[in-house]
C-alpha cells in the first residue's frame, strides 16, 4: 500500500464522514422543519376539535334542561392536554426523538378524539390517514411505527371494552380488528417505502454534496495559494515596475537633456517604437507609436528622403551600423536637423530582426557648423579679393602714371592739333585706348574696393535718364531699352561715376546675353525691407531701400554660373571676350555704398539684377555744372611734387598752359626746402605715395609751418596706406590719377577758389562751396 | 443529565397517561346508556298515533335539541331505506308545553321530516313518551300489525355514533321477518326527562 492510496481512502472516509455529516445535518433539518409544522398544526386541530364539539353538540339536553355538552369539555380539555406536551417539546425542543415520538402519539390520540366528537363518522377517519401522512414528512418510520401502534392500542383496546363502538355489534369477528389497522398498515407500508426511498436518495445528495465541497475545497485552497502566489508575485513585480519606471524615466530625462532619442524599428512587423525624446525630436504623437517606417520617415525633409532610404537600406544590406544627418519638418513648419544612428540586430540565421538606434538633435551644431563654413568661405572670398585688390593696387599705382602720361600728352596733342591734321585721328585712338585702359584700372580697384568714392546725393532716376542715350548706343538696335521709373523715387547716396559705372556693367552684360536681340528693362522702386533678409552671405538689415533693377529677356544662367558671378576674373564669355570684372566691380561698388545686388535668373528665361541703396533724406546739392569744354586756369604760383617725372612733368605742362607759375620737385624733402625759401605758393599739388616720404606727411609738415598753403593730393589709388594716412577722413582736396588735362585744371581752380579754410574739401558735399568757373 | 432525562420521561408518562384517560373517559361516556323506562309489549290506545295494521309500526322519540339524536335520525333514515313500504314510521318529539313553538322547529326535525314514510309529531309534554316508556332520545320501538312490540331500543352504535349496529340489523331482520322473538338494545341520547326524573334507574 503506498501513500497515495492511503490519501486517496483517507480522503474516500473524510467524504463519506462528511456525507454521513450532511446526511445527518439535511435530516435534523427536515425533523425541525415537520416538528414546526405540527407545532402550528396541533394547535389549530385543537381549536378545531373545540370548535367541532360546539357546533356538533354545543348543549346535551335532558327534558327542557340543557347543560354544556361534555363534548365541548373533552374538545377543550382532553384536546388541550393531548397537544399540550407536543407543542411544547416541538417549540423548546425540535429534532428531539421524544418530541417527534410524542407529537406522532399525540397526532393520533386526537385523531381518537376527534373520530369520538364527530361521532365516529368514516370521513374523521381520514384524520389518522392524513396524520400518518403529515408524520411521513419526518422520514423516521419509529415515528409511523409509534403511530399506528397507538391507532391499533386504541382500537383493540375499545374493540374489547366497547366493542360495539367499533364494531356496531357486541361480538365482532376477530379479524375485524385487524381490519382498520390493515388499512393503516397499508398507508404505513407504502409511506416506508418512500421514506427509504427518500433517505436513500438524501444519502446520495449528501455524499455528493460532500464530494462537491471536497472539490470545493481543492479548488479553494489552490485559489487561496494560487491568490497567496499571485500576490506575491504582483508585489514583487510593483516592484520591479516601479524601478524600472524610475531608471525610464531618468532615462528620458537623460535623453531629454542631451535632445537624444531612442528608436527601434521591428523589421518583422514593421512597427517602430520610440522615446518621448524621440517623439518629441520627430514631432510625432502618441497615436503614431508603433506605425510602420515609411510612415516615421513622412516628416523627413523631402529633399533628404531619397538619402535617407539608401542609407538605410544600404545598412540592411550590409547589417553595418549607420549614421545620417537629415533635416525634418515639425507639424509647426519649423525645421529641425538630426543625427540618427542605427545598427542592426540579427537573428540566429543572421537575419536582420530589428534595427534601433538614436537620434539627436542637432540643428545648433549644424547652424554653427553652417555659420563657420560660411564665414570661412567669406574669410577665403575676401582674402581672394585682397591679393587681388593688392595686385590691382600694385600695378594701378604704376598703370595710372602711365595712363595719366598718356592721356595727358594726347589730350594736350589734340588741344594743339586741327582736326583735320592726319594725326588728329591717330592720337584720338591713342587717347580713346588709354581712356579704356584706365577704366580697365578704375575697375579693377573698384571691385577690390580700393577706389575712392566720392558720394553725392542722388536720384537714380536722373542718373539713368542722363544715360539712357548712351545706353542705347552701347546695346545696340536690337535690344529694346525700356525704363520704368517710380516717379516718388527716393534718394540715395552715392558716388553717381560708379552708379553710372555698375549700369553700363549691367547693361553690357544684358546685352551679351542677348545676341539675337531681346528687351532690356530698368526699373527704379521704392521698398522697404521689414526684415533682415539675407542673400549670398550678405544681410540687408530692415529699413527703406531704393530698388534699381536691370532685366533681360536674354540666356539667363544656370545655378552654377550664378554662384559665381560676382567672382572676378568669372565669365564664361570666352578668352579676350570677357574680363570676369563687370560684376566683380558692381558687387564691390554696391557694397561699399552700403547697399546689395541680388541676382533672379534662370537659363532661358531671362535674367534681373536688382540693386538695393539705403534711402537717404539728404537733399541733393545742385550739381557743378561743368563745361568739359571750359578748362580754366589762373596766374598763382603752384608747386608740383610728385616722384614719376613723366607725370610730374605733364602736371607742370598743363598747368603752365592755364597760366599758372609752376615749380616742380621730384621728392618731399626737396619740395619743403622749396617751400621753405619761396613761401609764397598758393598751392601744393602732391602724389600720395612717394618713397622716403609721402605726400600726407608732407601735406602735414606744410599745415604746420604755412597754413595758408592749399594742398592737392593726387593718387592712382585708395590704398590702406591712403585711408591711415587720413586722407580720407580729413575730407583733404584729392585728386585721381589718372586725370585729363581738363579735370587736372578744374581740381586746381576749385581747391584755390575755396573759401576760408584752405586745402579743405568736402567728399560727402556738405559744405561744399560752388565751384567757380575761370575761363 | 439524568433528571433532565428522568424528569422528560415521566413528563412524557404523565401525559400518555393524561391523554388515554382522557381518550378511555370519553369512550365510556360515549358507551353511557340512556335510561329506559317500561315499554308496553302491547300497542296502547293512545290517540296522536295509531296502529297500523298491515305493516309493522316504528315510533321513534326524539329531543329536538339533542345532538347525539342526529345519529338516530340518520340510521333510522337508512334503517328506512332498507325496508321502504313495509314499515310505518312515527318521529315523535319532545315538546315542553311551558316553551316557545319554535324551540322543536329544529334541523333534526326537519331532517326527520325529510325521511320518506316518516311522521313526524309532537309530543306535547312527552306525554306520548312517558306513555311508552321512553326517556332517551332516539329510543325506537317496533310493533308488528297486531299491536305487539318487537324492538325496543336505540339505532345507534353509541352516543351520536353513526354507523353500523345491532338495533338497526335487529329491525331489519324483524321487518323481513327472519326473526320474530323480542329485541333490544342500549339507547344512547339525551334524556327526554327533566334533570328531576332523570336518573330513575335503566332497565332493558
Ligand atoms: N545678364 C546676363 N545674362 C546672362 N549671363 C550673364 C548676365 N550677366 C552676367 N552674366 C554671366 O556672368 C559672367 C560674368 O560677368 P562679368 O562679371 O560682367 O564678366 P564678363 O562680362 O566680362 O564675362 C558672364 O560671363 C556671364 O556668363
Ligand atoms: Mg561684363
Amino acid at each position: 500500500m503506498n501513500s497515495s492510496t492511503e490519501t486517496s481512502n483517507g480522503a474516500g472516509d473524510a467524504i463519506s464522514v462528511r456525507a454521513a455529516e450532511l446526511f445527518k445535518e439535511q435530516q435534523q433539518n427536515i425533523i425541525r422543519h415537520t416538528d414546526r409544522i405540527f407545532s402550528w398544526l396541533m394547535p389549530c386541530q385543537w381549536l378545531a376539535s373545540v370548535a367541532i364539539a360546539l357546533w356538533i353538540s354545543p348543549r346535551t339536553w335532558a327534558g327542557v334542561d340543557s347543560q354544556i355538552h361534555p363534548h365541548v369539555w373533552f374538545a377543550i380539555f382532553l384536546g388541550g392536554a393531548i397537544t399540550s406536551l407536543p407543542v411544547f417539546l416541538a417549540r423548546t425542543q425540535p429534532g428531539k426523538m421524544l418530541t417527534r415520538q410524542t407529537i406522532a402519539i399525540g397526532q393520533m390520540l386526537m385523531s381518537a378524539l376527534l373520530i369520538h366528537l364527530t361521532g365516529g363518522r368514516i370521513e374523521t377517519h381520514f384524520h389518522v390517514f392524513g396524520s400518518l401522512a403529515i408524520l411521513a414528512f419526518y422520514r423516521d418510520w419509529r415515528v409511523l411505527i409509534s403511530a399506528s401502534a397507538v391507532v391499533y392500542v386504541d382500537h383493540l383496546l375499545r374493540g374489547f371494552f366497547w366493542p360495539e363502538s367499533v364494531y356496531g355489534v357486541l361480538h365482532a369477528p376477530i379479524w375485524r380488528s385487524f381490519e382498520h389497522a390493515g388499512w393503516v398498515m397499508f398507508e404505513v407500508t407504502f409511506l416506508m417505502i418512500s421514506i427509504r426511498k427518500s433517505l436513500s436518495e438524501m444519502h446520495l445528495v449528501a455524499e455528493r454534496q460532500a464530494r462537491l465541497e471536497a472539490v470545493n475545497e481543492t479548488i479553494e485552497r489552490t485559489v487561496a495559494e494560487r491568490t497567496l502566489a499571485l500576490t506575491l508575485e504582483n508585489t514583487e513585480r510593483q516592484r520591479t515596475e516601479e524601478q524600472l519606471r524610475k531608471s525610464q524615466t531618468q532615462l528620458a530625462q537623460a535623453q531629454q537633456i542631451a535632445s537624444l532619442g531612442s528608436w527601434e524599428w521591428d523589421l518583422v512587423e514593421n512597427r517602430v517604437t520610440w522615446s518621448e525624446e524621440t517623439k518629441q525630436l520627430y514631432g510625432r504623437t502618441p497615436e503614431e507609436l508603433g506605425s510602420p517606417m515609411e510612415h516615421c520617415l513622412k516628416r523627413v525633409h523631402p529633399e533628404d528622403l531619397p538619402r535617407v532610404n539608401q542609407i538605410m537600406a544600404e545598412s540592411l544590406r550590409t547589417h553595418e551600423p549607420f549614421v545620417c544627418d537629415h533635416r525634418v519638418i515639425l507639424p509647426d513648419g519649423k525645421e529641425r536637423v538630426l543625427q540618427g544612428r542605427g545598427e542592426i540586430q540579427l537573428n540566429g540565421e543572421g537575419k536582420p530582426i530589428k534595427m534601433f538606434g538614436t537620434v539627436q538633435d542637432i540643428t545648433e551644431t549644424k547652424r554653427a557648423e553652417d555659420a563657420l563654413r560660411r564665414s570661412e568661405e567669406q574669410l577665403r572670398q575676401s582674402q581672394k579679393m585682397e591679393a587681388v585688390g593688392r595686385l590691382a593696387g600694385g600695378v594701378a599705382h604704376d598703370f595710372n602714371n602711365l595712363l595719366t602720361v598718356i592721356e595727358g600728352y594726347c589730350g594736350l596733342s589734340l588741344q594743339e592739333m586741327k582736326e583735320t591734321h592726319p594725326l588728329y585721328k591717330h592720337i584720338q585712338e591713342i587717347l580713346r585706348a588709354a581712356e579704356r585702359a584706365s577704366s580697365l584700372t578704375g575697375q579693377l580697384l573698384a571691385f577690390s574696393r580700393k577706389q575712392f568714392l566720392q558720394p553725392r546725393v542722388l536720384q537714380l532716376n536722373e542718373v539713368v535718364q542722363k544715360m539712357e542715350k548712351m545706353l542705347r548706343r552701347l546695346i545696340g538696335e536690337d535690344v529694346e531699352l525700356s525704363t520704368v521709373f517710380d516717379a516718388a523715387l527716393g534718394r540715395v547716396q552715392a558716388d553717381p561715376h560708379q552708379i553710372e559705372q555698375v549700369i553700363l556693367n549691367l547693361a553690357v552684360n544684358a546685352r551679351d546675353a542677348m545676341p539675337r536681340g531681346g528687351k532690356l528693362t530698368i526699373k527704379t522702386a521704392n521698398i522697404t525691407v521689414d526684415q533682415k533678409s539675407s542673400f549670398r552671405n550678405r544681410v540687408l538689415e530692415p529699413g527703406e531701400y531704393i530698388m534699381l533693377a536691370i532685366s533681360d529677356n536674354g540666356l539667363g544662367m544656370t545655378d552654377d554660373v550664378k554662384s559665381h558671378l560676382f567672382e572676378p576674373f568669372f565669365t564664361t564669355k570666352g578668352l579676350g571676350k570677357g574680363t570676369g570684372l563687370g560684376l566683380a566691380t558692381c558687387y564691390g561698388i554696391i557694397c561699399q555704398s552700403g547697399g546689395d545686388i541680388r541676382v533672379y535668373s534662370e537659363p532661358n528665361s531671362g535674367t534681373t539684377f536688382k540693386i538695393y541703396l539705403p534711402r537717404t533724406d539728404a537733399v541733393p546739392e545742385p550739381a557743378a555744372s561743368s563745361d568739359a569744354k571750359l578748362i580754366p586756369g589762373g596766374t598763382e604760383s603752384i608747386l608740383v611734387v610728385e616722384d614719376d617725372s613723366a607725370v610730374r612733368k605733364l602736371a607742370v605742362v598743363i598747368l603752365r598752359g592755364r597760366g599758372y607759375q609752376v615749380q616742380e620737385s621730384n621728392n618731399a624733402f626737396e619740395a619743403l626746402e622749396l617751400i621753405r625759401k619761396n613761401s609764397r605758393f598758393d598751392l601744393v599739388i602732391t602724389d600720395v605715395i612717394m618713397p622716403q616720404m609721402s605726400g600726407k606727411e608732407l601735406c602735414d609738415q606744410i599745415k604746420g609751418q604755412l597754413p595758408q598753403t592749399r594742398v592737392l593730393l593726387m593718387s592712382g589709388y585708395t590704398d590702406d596706406a591712403l585711408a591711415h594716412h587720413g586722407i580720407l577722413d580729413e575730407e583733404l582736396s584729392f585728386l585721381e590719377k589718372p586725370f585729363s588735362p581738363a579735370r587736372l585744371a578744374r581740381k586746381v581752380r576749385e581747391v584755390l577758389d575755396a573759401p576760408d579754410v584752405p586745402g579743405r574739401f568736402h567728399p560727402n558735399g556738405k559744405k561744399q562751396t560752388p565751384v567757380e568757373l575761370v575761363s | 443529565m439524568f433528571s433532565i432525562t428522568a424528569l422528560r420521561t415521566s413528563l412524557f408518562a404523565l401525559w400518555l397517561l393524561a391523554a388515554g384517560g382522557g381518550i378511555v373517559v370519553i369512550s365510556n361516556y360515549q358507551d353511557r346508556q340512556g335510561s329506559v323506562g317500561s315499554t308496553p309489549e302491547q300497542w296502547p290506545a293512545v290517540r296522536q298515533i295509531s296502529l297500523n295494521h298491515d305493516h309493522d309500526t316504528l315510533v321513534m322519540f326524539a329531543h329536538p335539541q339533542c345532538p347525539c339524536t342526529r345519529a338516530s335520525v340518520e340510521e333510522l333514515n337508512r334503517l328506512l331505506a332498507q325496508c321502504r313500504g313495509r314499515i310505518a314510521a312515527y318521529v315523535l318529539f319532545f315538546k315542553p308545553g311551558q316553551l316557545p313553538g319554535n324551540w322543536t322547529k329544529t334541523d333534526l326535525k326537519q331532517s326527520a321530516a325529510a325521511i320518506p314514510g316518516v311522521t313526524v309529531r309532537d309530543d306535547p309534554d312527552g306525554m306520548l313518551a312517558r306513555t311508552f316508556g321512553a326517556e332517551t332520545s332516539g329510543y325506537v320501538l317496533l310493533y308488528d300489525p297486531r299491536g305487539r312490540l318487537l324492538f325496543r331500543g336505540g339505532i345507534t352504535a353509541g352516543r351520536g355514533h353513526a354507523g353500523d349496529n345491532a338495533g338497526e340489523n335487529a329491525i331489519v331482520s324483524l321487518v323481513a321477518g327472519q326473526s320474530t322473538s323480542l329485541q333490544g338494545t342500549p339507547v344512547y341520547g339525551c334524556s327526554l326527562l327533566s334533570q328531576s326524573c332523570s336518573r330513575r334507574g335503566a332497565s332493558q
